[in-house]
């Protein structure tokens, strides 16, 4: 695949081109890019490697400000994620949500990180053992760990702050790999088909 | 459940170059983009008018790639308009994002239709990346990379610190469960978070975040003391900040670990410039401030899958 010896080098070469060929179509490109940034879309998404937002969403750099961490989780204690906010977007097949089905030791860290998840699973119990298989079960606690975090978005003071005072929506989606295709959740409530949080509906 | 979205559910229109100002520029000046001269006639048509025009998707094309784009407004402009206009902006801008991430599926299927198949039987990327949320640094578009190839995690000032289970579970997973070969922490010019962290001011929520890059500057007060140049001290506290994070990144057990078995990962510290769009390599000796930290910090023996 790589024709570069060394990985560094090849993301280093990667960078000269992604200069080079913005410089090239744009010459005010980067003088333009240094004045600010104005991104109107917060992306809270999974550390994956597979899904590069910017990428999977044919944006450009300034459009989406972005927050990646492990299972896209949202905690209320946690500061790191709570200094961002406004969407949240999971995805399928998520390592975080599959080691989440199960109980096996993680280490101390991952295994704290996850223990939310875990609960979830444990209180969906019910739900989930009517699902056919594993893989069905890791996309159903996958979609109710988006639920949750954006339950916990909606408590956070800076969201309630801007939501009453801007109009503020959030959303829930998830990611699926193997057809490479954002979908968007149905809000828990199901009040809106489309997921989309209405300011006149609240 | 709603599968994806129905293509077009509201019309979607380029953004109308110099129609609506932001405040502190747009991206990808539309001034020199010539693809964007077909619309300049929109140019003088009110807001209302080019909402509901119908957009010729063929003549988005940007940088090579096509992009459904929608009018950019600033919040200011926003907060004029009647709630009916807000709603619809917030619908637009909302489903762009799926106009566009459908079209990237189907291109990508057209030009390796194993592609996604292939993608969702693992990952396996090489590098761990640690940046900045700002949205202007998507790593992988910088870098040239395509998906699978590097594991994200994004914050507010690339800080890595040792007692947010955030980032550690990022960093432990990315380095004992997918064995990444090199890590990089990547700071930027012009960060707003640096900026803010030494602005005397109260933020909030976000002082326990920033007192870290506060911290930094103390570590370092006797070199930045000697910087007159304003910008120029804080383009040297921008490349501190990376150093710093670096060594938090060292001072872990899993790279630690993982370095004396296998020899990586390596840590690597950057910085991005906006200026000409490269990346600055802060030429950080791994080695030596892995031998340094290891003095103190050293958590090679007894390995519990620790941070």
């Amino acid at each position: 695949m790589s024709t570069f010896a060394d990985p560094i080098d090849r993301i280093v070469a990667g960078n000269r081109v992604y200069a080079q060929t913005t410089a090239e179509r744009d010459p005010n490109a980067f003088e333009e890019l240094s004045k600010g940034q104005a991104p109107e879309i917060l992306w809270i998404g999974c550390a994956d490697s597979r899904i590069p937002e910017t990428t999977v969403c044919h944006c450009k750099p300034g459009e989406l400000f972005v927050h990646r961490n492990i299972a896209n989780c949202v905690h209320a204690d946690d500061i790191n994620a709570a200094s961002v906010v406004e969407y949240a977007v999971a995805h399928l097949k998520c390592g975080g949500a599959n080691a989440a089905l199960s109980d096996a030791d993680l280490g101390t860290t991952l295994n704290t990180w996850l223990h939310p998840v875990r609960e979830l699973r444990r209180k969906h119990r019910a739900e989930l053992e009517k699902l056919p298989n594993d893989d069905a079960r890791a996309v159903r606690v996958a979609e109710l760990n988006v639920h949750q975090s954006i339950d916990v978005l909606k408590q956070h003071p800076a969201v309630k702050r801007a939501v009453a005072e801007r109009g503020l929506s959030l959303h829930g989606m998830i990611y699926d790999i193997g057809a490479g295709q954002l979908r968007l959740l149905e809000e828990a409530g199901g009040k809106k088909g489309n997921g989309l949080w209405s300011p006149a509906n609240k | 459940m709603p599968c994806v979205r129905p293509r077009a559910a509201l019309p979607h229109v380029a953004r109308a170059p110099g129609v609506f100002v932001r405040p502190r520029g747009t991206v990808f000046p539309s001034s020199s983009a010539s693809p964007f001269l077909g619309f300049l006639a929109a140019r003088h048509t009110p807001f209302q008018q080019q909402l509901n025009a119908t957009p010729r998707l063929d003549q988005l094309r940007i940088l090579g790639v096509r992009y459904c784009s929608t009018i950019r407004m600033s919040s200011q402009e926003l907060e004029s308009q009647p709630p009916s206009q807000v709603k619809k902006y917030l619908q637009q801008s909302h489903d762009r994002i799926f106009e566009n991430n459908k079209r990237w599926a189907e291109e990508q299927k057209a030009k390796h239709p194993e592609f996604f198949t292939n993608l969702s039987a693992g990952q396996s990327p090489d590098y761990l990346w640690i940046g900045c949320s700002d949205s202007r640094i998507p790593a992988e578009a910088i870098t040239g990379l395509g998906p699978g190839e590097m594991f994200i995690h994004r914050n507010i000032a690339n800080l890595v610190c040792n007692t947010d289970l955030n980032v550690m579970s990022v960093v432990n997973y990315a380095v004992r469960h997918l064995h990444v070969k090199h890590v990089i922490v990547c700071g930027h010019y012009g960060c707003g978070g640096v900026k803010a962290a030494m602005t005397p001011k109260d933020m909030g929520l976000l002082n326990p975040w920033l007192r870290n890059i506060r911290d930094v500057y103390r570590l370092h007060e006797a070199e930045l003391d000697t910087i007159e140049d304003e910008e120029k001290k804080y383009d040297r506290l921008v490349e501190l900040n990376v150093v710093e994070q670096c060594r938090n990144v060292i001072k872990t057990a899993a790279v630690q670990q993982s370095y004396a078995r296998g020899g990586f990962p390596v840590v690597h510290g950057w910085v991005f410039g906006f200026k000409d769009g490269l990346l600055k390599d802060l030429e950080i000796d791994f080695e030596g401030q892995l031998k340094s930290i290891q003095k103190i910090y050293n958590l090679t023996a007894d390995a519990s899958e620790g941070s």
